[in-house]
């Protein structure tokens, strides 16, 4: 589940001080025709969740740690579909499948050291799973289909036995319950990446583990920022086990955490900063659009919905029509606006560009036909609390849900919530009037299971960490769900899985209204064709050139 | 401050004010009261006057938002118009462009609707929010005002006419809620209100309720009050008057109400106004970072948020308010000021001494 955290709105306190150096150093020319070193300066608006490649479950995490921590298999630093596709990282290979697609074996490519020396040995996989587990970490579902994982994640003791593995070959064997479709994208996700023995099992934000990538952490001050040096043992050791993989082309990196996205923009026009990570606002994006596309802005397509759930065990959404009714009553067209364009309306669960994905919209805006069907059903319980969380253009899209609620005829009330603990607040079970709210979600890998599985499947409904808001639990569908989960993709699956869209839709759980672009916005100082933008890890800090 | 009988001897005998000129339309002071004589010291001073209109003026403005939403704008302060079309001097124009630009000020272009534009993407009427969060910050400026002056006013009272062990307890929470960093526990205690609301005994509050903010507001500015007034009560314990009643065998609830307070009432009139002006600015701090009003309601706070984002291209949208804020503040207190010389003119040092909120000069501690 990896949802988009934008910066918070706190806008007024970024006293964040920046750190003037438009540092691009010369040296020899890149193949891309860019100048090798010098330090880039990057700014976010806000700290990732976690910098600890095992408990980061944010699109901000993944794209701060993902040249730090190589997985046994990564994805293809490409942009767009070529960037979907899953490649060997420290394992010398694909995983050869066998057992009934349930055993995964594969070889790490020998030589490989960490940022601190250390030789990298098959066990740091075992141990990288069990401190996954250890530190209770979000991307632990994912893993519990391994052999003993499920028993370990609540015991903490005896190890995994579905995990063996050799350090003299470099042999690692993972059995699994059952057959899984998904494990191979699940092995290229960070949450696995190995770590040194001995790590501790806490999170290491302010202290990052060391890594194997080309670039290590040097420096960690949550809610401040971060430095980045080239790992001095990928030269001497790991390029030359992994050529295929990037070598980077600055010497450092220096992250500064801003919260006032104005003064973000302000800085990357000025040069003080050469990239801003997270995307411009819709009140400025415009503005930056006309003035930089092409040069130093770029817009950047994902595969994400974003939604509104409703809570169907609950009145007034446990009724059919009542969901059906604000399907129909949303205006994608207005949300369009409302994010200045930065979505373009859907209706579905699955998004454009995930396989499997098939327009339809059942539900054309029809707001007379929502008046009438709410009319009809006539809900005893008309009270509804609407959650959504602060960052400018969420809370408008909550804004404006709760007007259309009203307009239907509901009695509203909308609460809004910081971003950084919004979905922990909705996640938990405890919290009352979880009736109705905003949510989004951004693939973990590009197969459709994950836009299923952690928010739609009954067993996904947790009491803390839950992603299944709309708390649906339809046996029949929950079946096909574990059932295509454990077929590898290919044509079949992916109508299965539209039909499966379709089939959700009819029931409602959520009012689907867009998928999202981001956008790379960098100085005068940066190659933009260089920037490589990927489906899962977005920009790739090895992608990152001076002209 | 108390009554000074000599000093209101040579007020009644028409004796000038050494802090006044004599009245230039030669009207004698003579047999007048204190309340009329202090109207008419405040009449002289054109400056407060002047503010006392505008604050009335803003009042009018803030109260007449329901005639305006009906009549003129015909849109309701949450009402959101996103993809509508107006027609601004016979031609169509959208509300929110298809980029997300909202609609600039109409002034009278469209018959007064949009007359300040739309506030922002949602395409709500900037006129109408302003009016509608002008009265949810004067509600909550005046309310939690209100409630702030009642409880300093009775803190006050026990903590310095009981004095040991009542008073101790008192003035030492006092001081553990002076030494807090009033804006940012506000901060905290306001956003963890807003979401989960207030459930203490039979008394609750749902989140967006507006008597969150004031209970935030008067949590923190209860010293301010009590602490001055406590000083008061402290100095006028030892005068005659007290005394005398205490002789006369009048129970402490009677002197504290009944001889006590009704000589702090010139301070407590003062207070207030200033009160009001300092607990909207908190609240406008707030409420801009997410504290405060909650969503969709406007304030004049809320609203600078709003408009912060879209600075670049509609910088009226955050200084409207902005100016609103001011004015009323700024009236205020220039109204206090002018209140606090016409009644207690001796007393520039203790008030001034108030405003930049450090311990009255003499108070006992």
């Amino acid at each position: 589940m990896k949802k988009f955290l934008l910066a918070a709105t706190v806008i007024g306190l970024a006293a964040v001080s920046s750190l003037a150096l438009v540092a691009c150093g010369g040296g020899a020319s890149s193949a891309g025709g860019g100048k090798e070193g010098g330090t880039l300066n990057i700014t976010y608006g806000s700290s990732p969740d976690y910098m600890d490649p095992q408990l980061s479950y944010t699109a901000e995490g993944w794209t701060a740690m993902g040249e730090v921590y190589i997985p046994l298999l990564t994805y293809k630093h490409a942009s767009g579909t070529e960037g979907s596709e899953v490649v060997p990282g420290l394992a010398k290979e694909m995983p050869k499948i066998s057992n009934g697609a349930k055993t995964y074996t594969l070889f790490l490519r020998p030589g490989l050291k960490y940022s601190n020396g250390k030789p990298v040995k098959a066990s740091d996989f075992t141990y990288a799973v069990e401190r996954l587990f250890k530190t209770n970490s979000g991307g632990s579902p994912f893993y519990t289909t391994i052999v003993g994982a499920e028993k370990f994640a609540t015991t903490k003791k005896g190890g995994i036995p579905g995990i063996k593995t050799n350090d003299k070959t470099g042999e690692i064997a993972i059995t699994l319950t059952k057959p899984r479709g998904t494990f191979t994208n699940e092995l290229g996700l960070m949450f696995v990446a190995p770590v040194p023995a001995g790590t501790p099992n806490e999170d290491l934000s302010a202290h990052p583990p060391p890594g194997t990538g080309p670039y290590m952490i040097t420096k960690s001050q949550p809610g401040r920022g971060w430095e980045y040096e080239r790992n001095p043992y990928w030269a001497k050791d790991n390029a030359k086990a992994m050529p295929e993989y990037p070598s980077g082309h600055v010497d450092k990196a220096k992250v500064t955490v801003v919260r006032n996205k104005q003064t973000q923009i302000n800085d990357v026009e000025q040069g003080k900063y050469d990239w801003m990570q997270n995307p411009i606002p819709p009140g400025s994006y415009h503005q930056v659009k006309d003035k930089y596309e092409g040069r130093q802005f770029r817009v950047e397509s994902t595969i994400s919905t974003y939604y509104f759930w409703m809570n169907t065990t609950i009145p007034p959404f446990n009724n059919l029509k009542v969901r059906q009714a604000v399907n129909y009553a949303l205006d994608s067209a207005a949300l369009e606006r409302i994010y200045a364009g930065q979505i373009k309306g859907t209706q579905q669960i699955l998004p454009p560009g995930m396989p499997g994905y098939q327009k339809f919209e059942l539900y054309p805006h029809n707001i007379a036909k929502a008046k009438a069907m709410i009319k009809e059903v006539h809900p005893s319980h008309t009270s509804i609390t609407v959650w959504t969380d602060s960052e400018t253009e969420n809370k408008e899209a909550g804004e404006y849900y709760e007007g259309v609620l009203k307009e239907l005829g509901f009695n509203t009330k909308l609460k809004v919530i910081n971003p950084d603990n919004y979905f922990t607040v909705i996640g938990n079970k405890s919290t009352p009037e979880l009736d109705t709210g905003w949510s989004d979600w951004f693939e973990d890998y590009p197969h459709p299971n994950d836009f299923f599985q952690p928010m739609l499947a009954g067993e996904s409904i947790l009491r803390t960490n839950n992603g299944n808001f709309a708390n649906i639990d339809e046996p029949a569908l929950n079946k096909e769900i574990a059932q295509l989960g454990e077929e590898q993709l290919g044509p079949k699956q992916k109508t299965a899985y539209a039909a499966l869209d379709k089939k959700f839709m009819k029931l409602a759980p959520w009012a689907p209204y867009g998928t999202r672009t981001l956008d790379t916005f960098v100085s005068s100082a940066i190659n933009l064709e260089g920037v490589i933008f990927n489906p899962t890890f977005n920009q790739y800090l090895t992608s990152f050139e001076f002209k | 401050m108390d009554f000074d009988p000599q000093a209101e001897a040579q007020l009644s005998a028409g004796i000038p004010d050494p802090g006044f000129p004599p009245d230039p339309r030669g009207v004698s002071s003579e047999g007048r009261g204190p309340w009329f004589l202090a109207y008419r010291r405040f009449l002289r001073n054109r400056v407060a006057v002047a503010f006392l209109g505008v604050f009335v003026l803003i009042v009018i403005f803030v109260l007449a938002a329901p005639l305006w939403a009906e009549h003129v704008a015909q849109s309701g302060p949450n009402q959101t118009h996103t993809l509508e079309k107006i027609t601004v001097n016979g031609k169509k124009r959208e509300v929110v462009t298809p980029e997300g630009e909202p609609i600039g000020p109409q002034w009278f272009g469209a018959g007064g609707k949009f007359f300040l534009g739309a506030d922002s993407r949602l395409g709500r009427d900037e006129m109408v929010r302003l009016m509608y969060g002008g009265r949810t910050s004067l509600l909550i400026g005046i309310g939690s005002a209100l409630v702030t002056m009642v409880v300093g006013i009775v803190l006050g009272l026990l903590a310095g006419y009981f004095r040991g062990w009542i008073d101790t307890v008192i003035a030492r929470t006092l001081d553990v809620l002076w030494s807090l960093p009033v804006f940012l526990v506000g901060l905290a205690l306001g956003v963890s209100l807003a979401i989960g609301g207030l459930k203490l005994g039979p008394i609750e509050l749902s989140g967006g309720s507006l008597w969150i903010p004031v209970l935030v507001i008067t949590i923190f500015t209860v010293p301010y009050v009590a602490r001055p007034i406590r000083g008061e009560v402290l100095a006028l314990s030892e005068k005659e008057f007290v005394e005398a009643a205490i002789a006369q065998g009048a129970s402490p609830l009677r002197v504290m109400f009944g001889e006590i307070l009704p000589n702090l009432a010139s301070t407590i009139i003062v207070f207030s106004t200033l009160t009001i002006a300092n607990n909207m600015l908190f609240e406008a701090g707030l409420s801009f970072l997410g504290a405060g009003v909650q969503p969709p309601n406007s304030s004049w706070g809320t609203m600078i948020t709003v408009g912060e984002e879209l600075l670049n291209t509609q910088p009226l949208l955050a200084i409207i308010p902005g100016v609103m804020i001011l004015l009323t503040v700024l009236s205020l207190n220039i109204v206090g000021d002018g209140l606090r010389d016409a009644l207690d003119p001796r007393a520039k040092v203790r008030l001034e001494v108030h405003a930049g909120m450090v311990a009255p000069e003499g108070e006992a501690v």
